[in-house]
């Protein structure tokens, strides 16, 4: 058995997984994980599966392709590479930085360019634009994994100055807090 | 792994930080003084100070960046210590002065702005250091700017001292007038309580208890504009909520608001390696919009604090209160409960301008609040007999139902009931309110002794 990731994009429907899950079961494959999200109306799910050997994945690849053609999504299969975790991983500290004000061309881009700069591993990463006139309904959300190496105040001094310079409000803050006040 | 945070958990906590002033209103340092002790005046001195300056001088720095990691504001940083009448016993008034001299200056030399425990126990009777500390209150509080006071005088357990009830009417007066220029300040920087906790995190009324520990961080949390604005949106979709909803909902946000004290409060122990004591949660306004427990009573539907249904509507809020707190932490003490310090908070002390609220009803109210008259601007010229009456009356409450209760009493200088007192910064301002009887005498408080301990059963 070999393992694979395989990524499903196309407009939301019912019967997505089914169909996917259905194919990976007749061929005698097994799913270990699976992740689905949905942005608007499309859909995105990326499934990790393990699958015979023997057969090559390209063929895996077009099998299922054609499969879920009718349903309009596209697939795409490659190898899951091994993992090469870096050693301070698991010490990192999670911080959550969201940043509010009028949305615009190139905001993420220029905030994750800094998280980038000071390697910092962004985990989790959504936007909250409700639409309508007041910027203040635009909120960014950043998850991010702060290494104990990286500079966390030289970060935050840069996220802080690129915020007031694109009119932004920006608030970092640890993740514990969201946990310690939302969960049980 | 820890499951992701949704997008609407992380908005809903900026919304609390952003524009509910949710904050932690203080981190308190207590500090047991009795290994200071000595009968020379001087080595006691020398050594509170060392033992001050050495446990606090981290505690600044660490609320800060604390505070800073999570973004919750760090609002006071204070220091407790245990009671003075009892570690400078052998002085008298005098010396007691130069003791909250010393105080004074070793909380400004640490950067907090009040240290507590210029206090004294005497529910039961005086001994000599209580008798000094409570003689020297009055020049202690106008001689230094962070040194606040507090003296037991009654408790469900051994009734009311009404010996030290008369001096305390004596003390809260000559307080005031010794600081006639500030309206009374000073008068501000003293509570009298029936059945004072131990671990208070608040001020005037913080002091270290006996039973505590060498040092202990008790921290209190705040947060009534995060329950009003919880109260307000909730109502504004569903506006047929029955006020169990609307308890349940309190408790809730309570929950919420004393989660951040625990997490910080524990944080700021392990940091500066003192044990972690208690997390007061109590709704404490300051003097800003939106920061205010009056503002709650309108969400629910009173036109103003003061008005008929306002003691139902606090009682439900304080128990709601205290139901969410206690699940949110194991270790909740001080005072837990609502405040309603009339200067304290804007909207309270426009509800006492208005007449919505007099003194009777606020006196009612506290029957069910977690302290008591607290923060009441009075004139000037109300006897020292009455004053030690209201103090009397404030107690009964808390001794026949086993709780705490306090006064905190200014009678502003000069000054009648209508004009207005101003003390600044979180004390505030306040109209001065009506007191019956303020100029007449009071045979009553005259005869002294102490009401007997109330029986512990038949409570009706």
């Amino acid at each position: 058995m070999k393992k694979v990731i395989i990524s499903v994009l196309g407009i939301d429907c019912p019967g997505i997984i089914a169909t996917v899950s259905r194919f990976l079961y007749e061929n005698d494959s097994n799913i270990e994980n699976v992740s689905q999200t949905s942005l608007q109306s499309e859909f995105a799910g990326i499934f990790i599966a393990t699958v015979p050997a023997t057969v090559p994945i390209p063929e895996i690849e077009q099998k299922l392709a054609d499969t879920v053609e009718p349903m309009g999504l596209q697939v795409h299969v490659k190898p899951v590479e091994p993992r090469h975790q870096k050693k301070t991983a698991a010490v990192a500290e999670s911080f959550v930085i969201t940043t509010r004000g009028p949305d615009q061309k190139g905001l993420v881009a220029r905030i994750t360019a800094i998280i980038a700069r000071y390697e910092v591993n962004i985990t989790n990463c959504q936007a909250v634009f409700k639409g309508g006139k007041d910027p203040n309904d635009n909120i960014m959300i950043y998850e991010v994994d702060i290494p104990p190496q990286a500079d966390q105040s030289a970060l935050f001094r840069d996220l802080r100055e690129k915020g007031a310079e694109l009119s932004l409000q920006v608030s970092i803050q640890h993740r514990d807090i969201f946990k310690a006040l939302n969960r049980i | 792994m820890d499951t992701m945070l949704t997008s609407r958990e992380i908005v809903a906590t900026l919304e609390m930080l952003q524009s509910e002033h949710l904050d932690l209103r203080t981190v308190t340092l207590g500090i047991n003084l009795m290994d200071c002790v000595s009968d020379d005046l001087e080595t006691l001195r020398r050594n509170v100070r060392t033992k001050i300056k050495t446990l606090a001088r981290h505690l600044v720095a660490t609320c800060n960046q604390i505070s800073d990691k999570y973004g919750i504001p760090v609002v006071n940083k204070r220091i407790s210590v245990s009671p003075i009448a009892i570690v400078a016993a052998p002085f008298d008034a005098s010396q007691m002065v130069a003791m909250a001299q010393t105080l004074n200056d070793v909380a400004a030399e640490v950067n907090v702005d009040f240290i507590g425990g210029f206090s004294a126990l005497v529910e039961k009777g005086l001994a000599r250091g209580d008798r000094a500390l409570i003689e020297a209150i009055p020049e202690a509080l106008s001689r230094t700017e962070r040194v606040c006071a507090s003296v037991n005088v009654a408790s469900t357990r051994a009734g009311i001292n009404m010996d030290a009830v008369l001096m305390m009417g004596e003390v809260v007066k000559a307080a005031a007038e010794k600081t006639a220029a500030q309206d009374g300040l000073a008068a501000a920087k003293l509570c009298v309580f029936a059945n004072i906790p131990q671990d208070v995190p608040f001020m005037a009324g913080a002091y270290l208890g006996i039973g505590e520990p060498d040092a202990v961080i008790n921290v209190g949390v705040s947060g009534p504009g995060v329950v009003r604005k919880a109260i307000d949106r909730a109502l504004a979709q569903n506006p047929g909520w029955d006020l169990g909803m609307i308890s349940d909902l309190i408790k809730r946000t309570a929950y919420k608001v004393t989660r951040v004290g625990e997490l910080i409060g524990r944080e700021v122990a392990e940091s500066i390696g003192i044990e972690f004591g208690a997390v007061d949660l109590s709704l404490a306004p300051t003097p800003n919009v939106g920061d205010s427990v009056g503002e709650i009573f309108q969400s629910l539907g009173l036109r103003n604090i003061g008005v008929p249904g306002s003691t139902a509507a606090l009682a439900m809020l304080n128990d709601a209160v205290k139901k969410g707190g206690a699940f949110a932490s194991s270790h909740v003490g001080g005072l837990s409960g609502a405040f309603i310090p009339v200067s304290e908070d804007l909207n309270i002390a426009d509800a006492a301008r208005e007449g919505h609220l007099c003194i009777e009803k606020l006196e009612a109210m506290t029957s069910v609040c977690s302290v008591g008259l607290d923060m009441v601007a009075i004139p000037g010229d109300t006897t020292t007999e009455t004053i030690a009456a209201i103090i009397a009356d404030e107690m009964a409450i808390g001794v026949i139902n086993f709780k705490t209760t306090a006064t905190r009493l200014i009678p502003v200088p000069g000054k009648k009931a209508g004009e207005n007192a101003y003390f600044g910064g979180l004390l505030g301002q306040s109209v001065i309110m009506p007191v019956n009887n303020a100029r007449g005498d009071n045979p009553f408080i005259l005869h002294g002794g102490r009401i007997p301990a109330p029986i512990h059963s038949m409570k009706n």
